[in-house]
């Protein structure tokens, strides 16, 4: 990743994370306002709806206070523990639920059971559990119909005066949609009355084979208009409360794309005995707090995406600045390393960037100008190891040529006959001298002028089988030299010039035999490398010092005694024409080995 | 001596007036019109107000249930009560002037049971009317008498196209705001009746009922048999009958209920006590048999004590079964139903209500009629009525005892209570009397005041 990137990547990085900050820590300071208002709202509504409920009760206690006050019914009450015949006050029960504008009336004989009823004509004979409430206060109860449905009610229970054993009348009103209705409902809240469908001890409970856990049925979901639209949304709360008997609150939400949400609590309705007959439920909708933390939100996409457009304005600005010129700094050293040393920044400004790049441009010119220095000292070294090597290789012969002619010059004054010896002798030496000196002068020539390779496709392996069998038939003679190859298997092609390439070889080959003077092992390998072909050439002679690897393929520069100096210098030229490259190595104690690494030559 | 003769001739003209006076009050007057107020439809089977005022039968029972001739003269029955002929009463005409011919009967009884009749073939040979049967049709008169035989103008595709037009001693003149307007017939074969006009009053509830009768806007009127303690208690002027109408459950033998023993214990679970006190305030009599103990003398052997444990014995374990209940009829009727409801439940019934002739329901309420004096016949009518036809074919009480055993085991019909029919009249009203259906007889009521 570039310096550029960083940066930008850093600023953009430091708004986001800055502007996701302040979005969150405000989104959720306004959520907690919100639900604290939800919270105030539902407790209102909570005690309004407390406040009606006894309303109601104290409405529903007064009418059956009147009811059993009354003197007809203190005469009905009478007639029945007198006669024990229930039967002509079959119908007693609608008169009066009529009259007194109640949903639910019974009158209940002194043995528990109903001698009439409103809301089920049939139903008299059979026992009222809730008439063995003593209590005066109103209770609620789910009360069986004729259709099978239950509804639930807000009932009351008073003896009437004077009969002994007591009857009772007990009556109530429907606790249902226009219950709701009277209730004063806030802007944005929905209200629903969820009405168990079988309560444990009712007929119901005995009649169906699972009274005890019945599932959730929207159907029984009241709201003010009837049934609650998204009435499966509540399941999950109101099954909390109806289990737990306690208040539960949650968030619901009424359309699959979330978009519609309220705030809902569920209150469990109870009666006497504790059990959860009905759930009232408050939803208050989350639409102005949804709307809210969606605009904060807008708000904060918006800030971000400026800031990092911003970012990215001031990141290309500080690349303008710093990472370009850091970047043409980069660059110019890849050039240095890569050996263009006269490789130059552009120098801006007076900051740290300008002095660095001045810095640079100054270290590189002291680089150019020290290599300069480097090559004309290297230059003048080798002229004068080439004067010294000149100066040596010519001494030998030349010295023999001067005591021959002067061997010759004195051997004038001997007899013909010894003269005429003598003057053979000088002469063969002479030629002999003559000979390698121009020996000699033909090795500094050739390497003076090194031809240019003809290259063409050869296999390596061809190469190196021409020179074993070369030079493997001399190792016959003088001290006994072993060859070993090592070839690969796969074919080595190769771009060279066969000529060229057999002298390179035949030169490290014959290196390798000089430094082995009493006998060794000469081991000739070649193999792919990826793309190039390694050939190594490897002796077992006295090895070479670091010191002498570093020199070795100096022109001039030998280990040996006698010798131009060149040998190596002219493999190193072949095969920089070859473009290969040429290293030795030397561990100590193990001989040397040229390894060699040509490219091999496409398919 | 001059003063006790006139003393004397004083007193006996005095005599002579008051019995003129008195003969005066007890002859009935021509004129007038009867109001009639009742809860239920006119029309409907089997005690519709105004059906035997507008239709004749071929036979008919009088007040004391015994078998009378109406548009039949005559009858006779041929190999065995296999084949039947009815003469027919000559110069007989309906209310729009048609005569009554043998072809005119033929067609009005195919329409009445259509491809359920109790006859194979009827034919008509002159005033004659002739029907034929593979089994014996001894009860066959008795079963021309009931309600669903009564004869009406059809048309020649075999339906009543003419609604009212019969042979009655009152016809059709109208039906406006809820009230049906009949007048009498002048060339009725049984004689004008006295009142004018009769005014039908529909669908009125029977406090309302009594309530006009007590105003004196209404001439009859409806005592359900629940009411009738009530009506008692009131000082109503009430004409009451024996238990006419049997209330009973009428069971479909497939579906659910082709079990035999899932009926048997629908009939175990039903509790007729509290139907019979409650309900219809002890009036009339807990059965479990289809003829009245009056009428065959062993309705006692049938038990009518409910049994829940056998009801679930008979059900053997099964789940809630679901049924559904129509109901024809109001009132206490309605309340009964409810009832039965209840006891079901416990039984594991699981009923639900449905209206009445909507669908086929499981179990049927109602009422069925019984008149007559003739066991058999009003076993084989009865049967007829709630459609298990049956031919009865036994006269001997033992014989017919085990042949009602047999109907009942089936469990297609379940006795609940015999009933009676009661009518209040006002004080203006005469000689109401009720037939051998309960229904009552205008034709032969006059009213005090004409008006």
């Amino acid at each position: 990743m570039s310096l550029r990137q960083k940066l930008l990547l850093l600023f953009s990085l430091t708004v986001a994370a800055a502007v996701a900050a302040v979005a969150s820590t405000v989104l959720v300071r306004i959520r907690q306002v919100f639900e604290r208002h939800n919270q105030d709202e539902t407790a209102l509504f909570v005690s309004q709806f407390q406040r009606e409920f006894q309303h109601r009760s104290a409405s529903v206690a007064a009418a059956i206070d009147r009811i059993a006050s009354q003197e007809h019914m203190r005469s009905v009450a009478f007639e029945l523990v007198q006669s024990g015949d229930s039967a002509p006050f079959l119908n007693e029960a609608q008169t009066l639920a009529q009259d007194a504008r109640l949903d639910f009336l019974e009158v209940v004989g002194p043995d528990g059971n109903i001698v009439s009823s409103a809301q089920w004509p049939a139903r008299f004979g059979y026992p009222e559990p809730a008439a063995r409430d003593s209590s005066s206060t109103p209770f609620l109860k789910s009360e069986d119909l004729s259709d099978g449905s239950t509804a639930l009610g807000l009932f009351a229970v008073r003896t009437i005066r004077g009969a002994e054993p007591a009857v009772k009348v007990i009556g109530g009103v429907r606790v249902d949609q226009h219950f709701l209705a009277d209730l004063p409902v806030a802007p944005g809240m929905q209200i629903g009355l969820y009405s168990d469908p079988v309560i444990p001890g009712t007929l119901d409970a005995a009649f169906s084979q699972s009274a005890t856990a019945a599932a959730f049925d929207p159907k029984r979901m009241l709201g003010i208009d009837g049934m609650l639209p998204g009435a499966a949304n509540y399941s999950h709360i109101i099954e909390q409360a109806r289990k737990t008997g306690r208040e539960t609150a949650g968030i619901l939400y009424l359309t699959s794309g979330h978009q519609d949400s309220v705030a809902a609590t569920a209150i469990p309705l109870k009666n006497s005995a504790g059990t959860v007959l009905a759930v009232l439920t408050v939803a208050i909708s989350r639409n102005g707090l949804l709307a809210e933390q969606q605009q904060i939100r807008q708000i904060a996409y918006g800030v971000a995406g400026a800031g990092i457009l911003l970012a990215i304005i001031f990141s290309l600005w500080i690349a303008a600045r710093v990472s370009r010129p850091v970047e043409e700094l980069a660059r110019a050293a890849e050039e240095v390393a890569g050996g263009s040393w006269d490789a130059r920044v552009p120098e801006r400004g007076n900051d740290e960037v300008g002095v660095l790049a001045r810095s640079f441009n100054h270290m590189t010119e002291q680089l150019e100008n020290q290599r300069e220095r480097l090559i004309q000292s290297e230059r003048v070294a080798a002229w004068r190891e080439l004067a010294r090597r000149l100066a040596h290789e010519l001494k030998n012969p030349l010295f023999p040529l001067q005591l021959t002619v002067e061997n010759l010059t004195r051997a004038r004054q001997l007899p013909p006959a010894e003269f005429d010896e003598v003057f053979n002798e000088s002469t063969q030496t002479l030629s002999m001298e003559i000979g390698n000196l121009k020996k000699i002068i033909g090795r500094f020539s050739d390497f003076s002028k090194m031809p240019k390779p003809e290259l063409e496709r050869i296999d390596a392996k061809d190469a190196l089988a021409r020179v074993r069998s070369l030079y493997a038939a001399e190792s016959n003679e003088g001290p006994r030299i072993e060859f070993k190859m090592q070839l690969d298997d796969r074919p080595m092609p190769l771009m060279a010039d066969p000529e060229l390439l057999h002298r390179a070889l035949s030169n490290l080959v014959l290196n390798a035999k000089d430094v082995m003077p009493d006998g060794g092992t000469i081991t000739i390998s070649a193999f792919n490398r990826e793309s190039n072909v390694e050939i190594r050439v490897s002796d077992t002679g006295q090895g070479l010092t670091p010191e002498e690897c570093d020199r070795l393929f100096t022109p001039y520069y030998t280990t040996k005694q006698h010798g131009t100096g060149l040998g190596l210098a002219i493999v190193q030229s072949v095969i920089a024409d070859h473009a290969g490259t040429i290293a030795v190595e030397s561990p100590q104690g193990q001989g040397a080995t040229f390894v060699i690494t040509l490219p091999r030559a496409g398919a | 001596m001059r003063w006790t003769v006139s003393r004397r001739f004083a007193i006996s003209i005095l005599f002579v007036l008051i019995e003129i006076c008195a003969w005066g009050r007890t002859r009935p007057h021509y004129g007038g019109t009867i109001h009639v107020e009742i809860a239920g439809d006119p029309w409907e089977r089997p005690s519709g107000v105004a059906r035997r005022l507008v239709y004749d039968g071929l036979t008919q029972f009088d007040s004391f249930g015994s078998l009378q001739s109406s548009l039949a003269v005559s009858w006779e029955q041929d190999n065995s009560y296999h084949r039947w002929q009815f003469r027919l009463r000559p110069g007989v005409r309906f209310h729009d002037g048609t005569a009554l011919t043998s072809a005119t009967v033929i067609a009005s009884l195919n329409a009445s049971c259509s491809a359920h009749c109790p006859w194979d073939a009827v034919k008509a040979v002159g005033s004659l009317v002739i029907f034929t049967n593979d089994s014996p049709m001894p009860t066959l008169p008795s079963l021309l008498a009931s309600d669903q035989f009564l004869i009406a103008l059809t048309s020649t595709a075999g339906a009543s196209s003419t609604v009212g037009v019969g042979t009655g001693p009152f016809q059709v003149n109208g039906f406006t705001n809820g009230v049906l307007a009949l007048i009498a017939y002048e060339n009725s074969w049984s004689g004008r009746p006295f009142a004018d006009a009769i005014e039908v009053r529909v669908h009125r509830a029977v406090r309302d009922q009594w309530l006009d009768l007590s105003l004196g806007r209404a001439d009859v009127v409806e005592v359900p048999a629940e009411q009738l303690r009530q009506a008692q208690q009131q000082r109503l002027s009430l004409h009451t009958s024996p238990p006419v109408s049997l209330l009973a459950l009428l069971l479909r033998d497939d579906g659910a209920l082709a079990n035999v023993k899932v009926r048997a214990a629908i009939a175990a679970s039903v509790d007729r006590s509290s139907i019979y006190n409650v309900i219809f305030q002890k009036q009339g009599e807990a059965t479990a048999s289809l003829l009245p103990a009056r009428m065959s003398g062993y309705a006692f052997l049938f038990p009518t004590d409910r049994d829940l444990n056998k009801a679930h014995e008979l059900r053997g374990g099964l789940g809630t079964t679901s049924l559904t209940m129509s109901v024809e009829g109001d009132g206490a009727v309605q309340l009964a139903a409810q009832r039965i409801s209840l006891n079901l439940r416990e039984a594991g019934f699981n009923v639900q209500t449905v209206p009445a002739g909507t669908q086929r329901a499981d179990v049927v309420l109602r009422t069925l009629s019984i008149a007559g004096d003739d066991p058999a016949a009003a076993l084989e009518r009865l049967l007829w009525d709630a459609g298990v036809p049956a031919p009865v074919t036994e006269q001997l009480p033992d014989a017919l005892y085990k042949q009602e055993k047999a109907i009942l085991d089936s469990r297609r019909i379940i006795p609940l209570l015999d009933l009676p029919m009661a009518y209040a009249n006002g004080a203006r009203l005469r000689d109401l009397r009720l037939r051998a259906d309960a229904t009552p007889d205008l034709a032969y009521a006059s009213l005090e005041d004409t008006r």
